[in-house]
């Protein structure tokens, strides 16, 4: 199973990509997480210092890599392309990274062929991709098409149909849309989950609300008797925050809710803490 | 002469409304100000009082903006590079690459090129002395820093570096470069790319090509815009756009770019971190003292968190740090959050 974890940013879906993970390799799958958000934590979630092009398993079952555009073009020309070693790779390389830095679509495909090599090697059972943010992640999906639409014939072309039978077939792709249960990153994933459908990118995505506050069983009444200052203060934060919650997250069916993780906890506490949370349920 | 605002910082934080409330805070000080936003949320346009923003300057339709307005435009690539073609191609070269589908899904559908535009039209409203100042909210592409980078990647486009990939060092005319089949590049990239599309993008890179000289002069006018603008980087205290604020720092560095500052956006106040843990007085009900007391500890921890990655973001940039207040309910007027702007006193001291 191929999991694509994205999000507005901002929203924690580096975090929920890991804890996601962690949860099925703690139940027993053999899991590959893969970071190709490239600029995100991941690795930190996981509680490693770093993520190279090469797995290496972080927990028991639990194996990490992260993406890097020169390794994937290296593999991707020798592995999908054939592309025969006589050949001088290395100024091959080169002159395509310049080519897919200009041809569009070119970039996307490669970077979006490794999870889909991946989870089509028969190695894991799971792959939890954590995805770039929304709109890059649509380019990302929307390239197959992108190609089909430029390229007539060749290589290309089938390489990208088959990307693109794989990314629709609900048996094996799962989208992961991770929100906070609020305005902006609620509408920004309404137009998401609008155009996946509208364009037939992927499956229907499935919506993890995360930062979720737990009702402080506290009222507007109450407020009033907190005198002036901090005490008050917060309260009237948090009970602002939770008729906005309440608004937003009707709006939008989910899956699953993850709570808001308050004060001073390390990514990778974060990410343990919502996989407990997530316990099975996605 | 006018002067230059660029908000740049991971996605998420608040980016564009920052632009547009600083764009607010500044025009009520009597400054003409455009604001230039990217991708405007349909609430940002509610925000500022009209129905949708164009590419073309608006006039925000109110009085409250200061003495002589405020102006906001929306960016819209498409538009703004077949712009860039009109203005810098000749006719007959502007045509074919309008007409050519390789150009047209570059202009339409490529992050990069939506930074490249974005550097143009500001450049084409800094050139236009019809601002005092112009405020840009920055791409997302590349984490926010392709705006930055795209004036060097547009060069080295234009400059026939893959051109030469495809063809070697003598550039071969129309039309020949499809017999140079013995190439291996070529045929690596007649495998990749598959032929007809080699041949759209050999046409546009010749068609682009005769652009050079112009698109190199005015890409080294950009830089200088870049370079002379006053760069914001805007974060909050999570943990990406902490990562993302570091990175920004140590890249701009390499392109000779010092940001002046960092807005910290949805600050809690510090008073909270001290009084969550003094007893609590004057709260008859203990059920309700219960609940208070954990919600104001629970909050007080979020913002020790923020105090932390602040005082550790200020100590390691060495440049000021504003806070922006995290405010309930959602300010939903232009007013509100200039307000919150110009109570971090930060356009105070940007001398706006």
């Amino acid at each position: 199973m191929l999991i694509f974890v994205s999000g507005k940013g901002g929203t924690g879906k580096s975090a929920v990509a890991a804890a996601t993970a962690i949860d099925f390799a703690r139940r027993g799958h053999r899991v590959l997480a893969i970071d190709m958000a490239s600029a995100t934590g991941l690795a930190a979630h996981l509680r490693v210092p770093g993520l190279d092009y090469e797995p290496q398993e972080v927990r028991p079952g639990l194996f990490a890599l992260k993406m890097t555009r020169s390794q994937a073009l290296d593999e991707y020309l020798k592995v999908q392309l054939h592309v025969p070693k006589s050949l001088p790779t290395h100024q091959i390389t080169a002159a395509l990274s310049v080519l897919a830095d200009t041809a569009p679509g070119v970039r996307e495909i490669i970077s979006i062929g490794k999870p889909i090599a991946e989870s089509r090697s028969g190695d894991w059972e799971v792959v939890v991709v954590d995805s770039p943010s929304l709109g890059q992640f649509q380019s990302y999906l929307g390239a197959p098409q992108a190609i089909a639409d430029l390229v007539p014939t060749g290589n290309m072309l089938r390489l990208a149909s088959r990307m693109r039978d794989i990314l629709l077939d609900e048996e094996l792709t799962r989208i992961h849309l991770v929100t906070a249960p609020t305005e902006l990153p609620i509408l920004e994933t309404q137009e998401t989950i609008a155009t996946i459908a509208r364009e037939r990118l992927a499956p229907v995505p499935k919506v993890i609300f995360n930062r979720v506050l737990e009702p402080s069983g506290m009222s507007r009444s109450d407020l009033k008797h907190l005198g002036d200052g901090p005490l008050r203060e917060a309260a009237t934060l948090q009970l602002d925050l939770e008729l906005e919650q309440d608004a937003w997250s009707k709006k939008l069916a989910h899956v699953i809710e993850l709570p808001y993780l308050f004060g001073v906890l390390t990514p990778g506490e974060v990410a343990e803490q919502l996989a407990d949370d997530i316990g099975g349920r996605v | 002469m006018t002067r230059t605002i660029i908000i740049a910082g991971a996605g998420g934080v608040g980016k564009t409304t920052l632009s547009a409330a600083l764009g607010a805070a500044i025009a009520l000080g009597g400054k003409r100000t455009l604001v230039l936003t990217i991708d405007p949320a349909k609430r940002l346009a509610d925000a500022l009082g009209v129905s949708e923003l164009t590419d073309t300057p608006t006039e925000i339709p109110t009085q409250t903006y200061g003495p002589h307005g405020m102006w906001a435009a929306m960016l819209d690539a498409s538009a703004s590079w077949e712009a860039i073609i009109h203005r810098y191609a000749d006719p007959e070269v502007g045509a074919r690459l309008l007409a050519n589908p390789y150009f047209r899904a570059i202009a339409d559908r490529f992050p990069a090129a939506q930074s490249y535009a974005a550097g143009e039209r500001m450049a084409e409203y800094i050139e236009s002395k019809q601002f005092d100042v112009v405020v840009v909210d920055t791409p997302p592409s590349g984490g926010g820093i392709d705006f930055f980078r795209a004036p060097a990647m547009a060069n080295d486009l234009i400059s026939g570096k893959l051109l030469k990939w495809l063809t070697g060092a003598n550039l071969p005319g129309r039309g020949f470069i499809y017999r140079f089949t013995a190439k291996p590049i070529l045929r690596i990239a007649d495998a990749v790319l598959g032929g007809p599309m080699l041949s759209e993008v050999t046409d546009f890179l010749l068609d682009i090509r005769t652009m050079y000289d112009t698109i190199s002069v005015r890409s080294r006018t950009i830089e200088g815009y870049l370079k002379e603008a006053t760069t914001l980087v805007a974060t909050t205290a999570d943990p990406t756009p902490i990562h993302e604020t570091r990175r920004f720092f140590s890249e701009l560095d390499g392109i000779d770019i010092d940001p002046a500052a960092i807005i910290f956006n949805r600050k809690l106040p510090e008073s909270w971190i001290s009084q969550a843990n003094k007893p609590i007085r004057g709260v008859q009900d203990p059920a309700l003292r219960a609940k208070a007391k954990a919600n104001l500890r629970a909050w007080a921890a979020e913002a020790r968190r923020q105090a932390d990655a602040a005082d550790e973001m200020s100590a390691r940039f060495h440049v000021p740090l504003y806070s922006v207040a995290w405010t309930t309910p959602t300010p939903q007027s232009m007013e509100e959050l200039a307000t919150l702007i110009t109570d971090s006193g930060i356009v105070a001291d940007l001398g706006l």
